[in-house]
């Protein structure tokens, strides 16, 4: 039988790279085909394709690390980068959206009357939702951090209940954010303040379910002892993207509910 | 921010067992660190977190039952309610989170005249 003679890990060839690309293939331009042509079928099999991919290939590198050992100090280092550079990625995404706000607010054309919030334009009170929904990420972001050092120290109950906390928080936000979006009396095609409010906060809300998600799965992971106290890395990688989803949020409330009502 | 420090102190857990035996040797420190973390994270959310959430939530139904739930005038403004193309979904006028209440068509508010 061949041993390696190195630590790394030489991933055995995968059909999930493909199905992915076709998925994102399908789904753009079956979004295209929906604005055109009114039909929803090639954009669901590429929703579909994308879901199974990502079953599939997340399922193979649980397998593969928690089953075959093969993620070793130097592998995990090296998906530890890979996730920062991922999460650094999406930064520089939201920096994006946030341009955007700021150069349609900071200099109003005439025809929003040349004034922030435009004319016409009720904005939420940032002191009623907004705040709570600040407060409930917030406390996840605690509850998280509970969650890790509990993993850390073998307090499986407590690792449990701190890491199901944390997704309630999450699902909470989702809801008010979802009732927010429906009792706002501005819509995304009010001009550019419906179209960088609604984005940038569409975009993170998508985040948020994403996260809540990804902790999701680690909670089914834990209660099923994949982590151990030494090696739980798909739980901090999960802990990481949940912070950058909660300061995501902080730059949103600050910005554009704060200032700019 | 309270988050940024977090996230910091997240990244820095990358070196975990060196950073356990440091902590340990630390543990003096009180909550920093060693055997007792868990615990004092706990303490936070039910001490800090989770009231902070209450109050908040408090706030809110106070404040709602203070509000006037009227209709905002509606005045025809061409720099909103843009409909350069329609939607691709129900009669093609209406947003996705669409509410009749408190959001007016380009024409004015449904089933009302002006």
């Amino acid at each position: 039988m061949a041993h390696q003679a190195h630590a790394y890990h030489m991933v055995d060839p995968s059909p999930w790279p493909l199905t992915g690309a076709i998925a994102a293939l399908l789904m753009t331009s079956g979004l295209a085909i929906w604005f055109h042509f009114h039909s929803t079928t090639l954009m669901s099999l590429g929703l579909a394709l994308l879901l199974l991919t990502m079953y599939q290939w997340w399922r193979d590198i649980v397998r593969e690390g928690t089953f075959q050992g093969h993620h070793t100090p130097p592998v995990q280092k090296g998906l530890r980068y890979g996730m920062i550079l991922f999460i650094t990625s999406e930064v520089f995404f939201f920096l994006g959206f946030f341009w955007a706000f700021y150069h349609a607010s900071l200099a109003p054309t005439p025809e929003l009357g040349g004034c922030w919030p435009p004319a016409g334009i009720t904005t939420l009170d940032p002191f009623e939702v907004p705040l709570l929904n600040t407060a409930v990420l917030l406390a996840s972001g605690v509850t998280v951090t509970w969650a890790h050092h509990s993993i850390m120290e073998g307090e499986r109950k407590q690792a449990v209940q701190s890491l199901a906390l944390t997704i309630l928080l999450g699902f909470y936000f989702t809801f008010l954010q979802a009732l927010e979006y429906y009792e706002a009396p501005f819509t995304i095609a009010d001009g550019v303040y419906g179209s960088t409010f609604f984005v940038a906060t569409g975009f993170h809300g998508l985040h948020v379910i994403i996260g809540s998600t990804f902790l999701a799965i680690c909670l089914l992971r834990q209660i099923q002892y994949h982590f151990t106290s030494e090696h739980h890395f798909g739980f901090e990688a999960a802990a990481w993207y949940w912070h950058f989803v909660d300061v995501v949020w902080l730059f949103l409330y600050i910005s554009i509910y704060w200032w700019g009502s | 921010m309270a988050a940024l420090g977090r996230l910091s102190q997240a990244l820095l857990r990358t070196s975990l067992p060196q950073s356990r035996r440091q902590l340990s040797a630390a543990a003096a420190a009180g909550g920093h660190g060693g055997e007792q973390s868990a615990k004092t994270w706990k303490i936070l959310t039910f001490v800090v977190a989770l009231p902070g959430v209450a109050v908040c939530m408090l706030n809110m139904f106070l404040k709602e039952q203070s509000h006037t739930h009227e209709q905002p005038e509606f005045v025809p403004y061409s720099h909103l309610r843009i409909r350069s193309k329609r939607f691709p979904w129900g009669d093609g006028t209406k947003t996705l989170f669409h509410n009749s209440h408190v959001n007016a068509l380009p024409d004015g508010y449904e089933g009302h005249d002006e």
